[in-house]
């Protein structure tokens, strides 16, 4: 892994289109800036390795996996 | 025009080409660009979202309104941004569902819901605090009996 140390303002490039800018810092807290090109997905790590957990899960489903019942003939408790 | 593609769980399937939408991100973590919606067990309310160019890559999906009636969206800023979506018709809308031999324990993500429109798809982050990453699709029976 690269590491890098920047300072409030300061900038890292990655490639010719992706620009990290370090906003600021206070505490146990930083801020970034991510400018990248249009359509690129930016996430928070820990939410893209939920949503990839639970879309990986979701692909294991066999053919038979799911009930034939439609939704409306069980309801769910309030 | 038609389009033949190879399943691991249904076999050959041919689909038209109309139904061929695209996700220029894939699905987080899993890929695939292009997908298709099978209608496998008409009425049940289970979709199937099945890549075309992986026989292997299939998910169930379901109309989250359908299950959740008070379920709503809001968009992250940035998926906002990145796909220029803003509102979103409830027929645009899926979610990816988790299978479990246990009907009971099925669960729906509505953190990150599908939005299919004009042959395009992106799964997008809902930032709404009521959406769970699994949320039950069913009650258990015996929380009926002690509700009741």
């Amino acid at each position: 892994m690269l590491i890098l140390t920047r300072r409030p303002g300061e900038r890292v490039v990655i490639g010719d289109e992706i620009l990290v800018t370090v906003m600021g810092v206070s505490g146990h807290t930083v801020r970034l800036g991510i400018a990248a090109p249009e359509g690129i997905p930016i996430y928070r790590e820990e939410i893209w390795l939920a949503v990839m957990e639970e879309n990986r899960a979701a692909a294991e489903a066999n053919a038979d996996a799911l009930p034939a019942t439609p939704p409306t003939d069980t309801p769910k408790q309030p | 025009m038609s389009v033949n593609f190879q399943s691991i769980r249904f076999g050959a399937v041919e689909i038209d080409q109309r139904d061929v939408i695209e996700f220029p991100f894939g699905l987080i973590g899993l890929g695939g660009l292009q997908y298709t919606l099978l209608d496998r067990n008409p009425g049940s309310g289970f979709l199937w979202l099945h890549a075309v160019d992986n026989a292997a890559l299939a998910l169930p999906v379901i109309s989250p309104q359908q299950f959740f009636p008070s379920f709503s969206l809001e968009i992250a800023p940035e998926d906002r941004e990145r796909t220029g979506i803003e509102g979103v018709e409830p027929s645009e809308l899926y979610v990816t569902v988790r299978a479990t031999p246990d009907p009971a324990d099925i669960t729906a993500n509505l953190r990150a819901p599908l939005v299919i429109r004009e042959g395009h798809g992106y799964q997008v982050l809902n930032v709404d605090e009521d959406a769970p990453l699994q949320a039950p699709l069913f009650a258990l029976p015996m929380q009926s009996q002690i509700a009741s």
